[in-house]
């Protein structure tokens, strides 16, 4: 059943989720070839089309 | 607006935040990682240039420069002493290169060298490996545009014109030696 204690406890296991996948990220990026140049070109395009 | 309402609505936003915080944060650590890198490699800049012969004597004959393989060449100011990668073409034995998007907010937002190049030209371009001191002075309008508008359409799938520059639009520089210009 939903209960407040239940919402709370489900957003505190959110935020650990987060704070994992952040840390993942940051490696990732850092240290797994061509991951850093994916988000580059991602970002790139975004910003190309922004721009026009 | 209920309580419980209020409530959901700011777990939703907390949770739509955070989510994003994920591409957030790899964009920002990949142009931290490139700030630190020798050249730019797509969109971020990167530290100054510092590998690869700095090239003296007579000027060079650029036409190489048109080559299909050289699409883009990096480019360095000496202030900010950052680097980004930027088009470039050869007219008349001449170097330019430029950059679009200048006519809109986010374009000057992006492409923030220019501006700091038309405050302070001093330049180091690195072609092909070697590098080349340069003292970039902006042309704004004029007849030459339009054969330097005709060589880039040649060289890329551009659509810029002499109008487009003269209009601010793009800004184009030609990539003068640096001894040359100081006189």
């Amino acid at each position: 059943m939903w209960t407040p204690d239940n919402a709370d406890r489900a957003m505190q296991y959110f935020y650990w989720c987060i704070g994992a996948a952040l840390v993942v990220t940051v490696l990732a990026v850092l240290f797994v070839p061509g991951v850093d140049d994916f988000v580059e070109r991602t970002f790139q395009g975004y910003v190309g089309r922004a721009a026009r | 607006m209920p309580v419980e309402t209020r409530a959901l609505v700011t777990r939703v936003l907390i949770v739509v935040g955070c989510l994003l915080l994920i591409p957030v944060t790899a964009v920002l650590t990949a142009a931290v990682k490139q700030r630190f890198s020798d050249g730019p490699n797509r969109l971020f800049s990167s530290g100054p240039l510092v590998e690869g012969e700095l090239y003296s004597g007579p000027e060079p004959d650029w036409s190489f420069v048109d080559d299909e393989d050289i699409q883009t060449i990096e480019l360095q100011l000496l202030d900010p002493p950052r680097a980004r990668r930027i088009w470039t073409t050869e007219h008349d034995g001449k170097l330019y290169v430029w950059s679009g998007y200048m006519g809109t907010l986010v374009g000057r937002l992006w492409k923030r060298w220019p501006i700091q190049a038309e405050r302070d030209g001093r330049a180091v371009l690195r072609i092909d490996g070697r590098r080349y001191e340069r003292q970039l002075v902006r042309i704004e309008s004029g007849e030459i545009l339009d054969g330097i508008t005709g060589a880039i359409r040649d060289k890329y799938p551009s659509q810029l014109t002499r109008e487009g520059v003269e209009s601010g639009d793009s800004w184009l520089f030609e990539a003068l030696p640096r001894s040359e210009s100081a006189q």
